[in-house]
């Protein structure tokens, strides 16, 4: 019921600041039963209002009835769109210049705008984005929680945590692991096992802390400095000189630099948590640059993220490869909290593989 | 007369102040207009213009409309308390009619024109009042002399 009553606030301050009249009216007529699903809306210039509802797509029509069929859908004209870009950029287009070349604005509440059209170019650099053909407002959701028992494996001591590094592949949800680490790590657990640390986060593409006019949309714990649409190479030098963290969490490593970067971090006593994209340890390894990183000396806790016949799974390692934990949890619910159940798993290779017989076998251990 | 004159160049004086510091918000740290606009009404060195810069930021964050249009209500409403002349409205008017629509680089020349602009009708305002304040100066003083003359 909270989470509905999130969703429906949620919406108002996105219709009252954003939408122009007649797409707003269009939202707002949606039935409650589907606005809790409610997971993007897609408004192109000549083509009718959609909806993303727990994954799939609905026209939306003038009085805010779904439909597959688009003929009695709400048609969008190019000047309501170009209207819409203009109130994302609360009528000051040079004010989000830098968000709009690199294809998105973050929004109140953490959520965020994709917009599409044409691109100009200065010699290689994007330089605008005009003629705006295509919003795609995509709603934010924070899971907390949803690292718990990922976290209880990544700490040392109750004042320490390990250098971890997330891999999965895009889309199985490191961002949303991370952010969610991030909170824990700062905030420590409530049963004292664990005293929050001092972190900053180098939000280099403004996901973790979705800052808007420099407040974090999302919970990121209270010991926690954001450094917002910063480098990481860069953020890092800064708040290991300014901000004396503890801890230092970036996301999707991969630039030049990056890694000596990070070892700047490592020299200084202070903690990393990464996340990139690989498919395995392994592959990581071979990366030019950050798979330094992946050295003996490097990381000491690696944490896989994957998805297995629909379902997400979590195995977290040692840089041997020795096995700490095999978490299997459900995809995202419709109610937008993911089901986490933990195993020791001795075959963690045969359980991902199984993950289906898994959650059979273990959701109810008796 | 003389006073007025001196006000309407003073007024126009500060508002070349204000586009500069408008500019800066601007083209320097990016500060969305409504925000700008508050920041500008309310610093005190704004003086006559803090209302209408108030009105034009708050007009843009509660109606959801573009500066222009927010600019003409502002002055629409309260600029009556002003001491421009006709000439000046003329060319105040679209203030801030593209202010907003574009990226940076754009915006200084767009704030460049408007300050060329403001120039042109200070620099008058300032001959207005050399030349005719002046005059009627010169003439509050003859009168005074002629009635005490024709009441002795």
């Amino acid at each position: 019921m909270e989470q509905q009553i999130n969703r429906t606030d949620d919406l108002n301050v996105l219709l009252s600041a954003y939408l122009p009249d007649r797409i707003r009216k269009a939202v707002k007529g949606i039935k409650d039963n589907y606005i809790n699903g409610l997971e993007e809306i897609r408004i192109r210039s000549g083509l009718p209002l959609m909806g993303v509802f727990s994954g799939n797509d609905y026209f939306i029509s003038e009085e805010g009835n779904l439909s597959q069929n688009r003929q009695s859908a709400l048609n969008i004209t190019a000047k309501e769109v170009n209207s819409l870009f203009l109130l994302l950029c609360e009528q000051s287009i040079y004010a989000y210049q830098e968000d709009i070349i690199r294809g998105f604005i973050t929004l109140k509440g953490g959520h965020r705008a994709g917009i599409c059209g044409t691109v100009v170019y200065e010699g290689d650099r994007i330089k605008a984005i005009k003629d705006i053909s295509s919003v795609n407002i995509r709603f934010a959701r924070q899971v907390k929680g949803c690292a718990r028992d990922v976290f209880e494996k990544l700490i040392r001591n109750s004042q320490d945590i390990y250098n971890t590094l997330i891999l999965s592949p895009p889309g199985c949800g490191k961002t949303t692991i991370l952010r969610d680490l991030c909170r824990m790590i700062s905030q420590g657990l409530d049963n004292g096992s664990f005293r929050g640390l001092r972190t900053a986060v180098i939000d280099e593409r403004s996901e973790l802390a979705a800052s808007f006019r420099g407040v974090p949309q999302n919970d990121l714990g209270p010991r926690t400095d954001v450094l917002d649409g910063c480098r990481k190479s860069q953020g890092i030098e800064m708040v290991l000189r300014g901000m004396a963290p503890r801890v230092i969490i970036v996301d999707e490593l991969g630039a030049t630099g990056d890694a000596d970067a990070i070892q700047m971090a490592w020299n200084a006593g202070v903690r990393i948590i990464a996340t990139a994209h690989a498919f395995s340890f392994e592959d990581f390894k071979r990366r030019l640059g950050v798979g330094q990183l992946a050295a003996k000396d490097g990381f000491e806790r690696i944490v896989l993220l994957g998805m297995d016949n629909g379902k997400r799974w979590t195995r977290v390692m040692s840089v041997n490869g020795s096995e700490y934990s095999s978490l299997v949890q459900d995809s995202g619910m419709p109610d937008g909290v993911y089901r986490v159940h933990s195993y020791r798993n001795e075959d963690v290779s045969k359980a991902c593989r199984e993950t289906a017989c898994v959650i059979k076998t273990h959701r109810n251990p008796s | 007369m003389s006073v007025k004159l001196a006000e309407r160049q003073r007024a126009l004086s500060k508002l070349i102040e204000i586009l500069l510091n408008l500019r800066n918000q601007i083209c320097g740290l990016g500060v969305p207009l409504f925000s700008a606009f508050e920041n500008i009404g309310n610093e005190r060195i704004s003086g006559i213009w803090s209302e209408i810069f108030l009105e034009c930021g708050n007009a843009m964050k509660e109606q959801r409309i573009d500066a222009g249009e927010a600019w003409k209500m502002a002055i629409e409403k309260r600029g009556d308390s002003l001491p421009l002349d006709e000439s000046d409205w003329q060319v105040l008017s679209d203030f801030g009619e593209l202010l907003g629509k574009s990226g940076k680089e754009n915006q200084e020349s767009v704030l460049d024109l408007e300050k060329e602009n403001l120039e042109m009708l200070e620099k008058k305002a300032r001959e207005a009042m050399n030349t005719k304040g002046k005059l009627y100066r010169n003439l509050g003083v003859l009168s005074g002399a002629a009635a005490v003359i024709l009441l002795i």
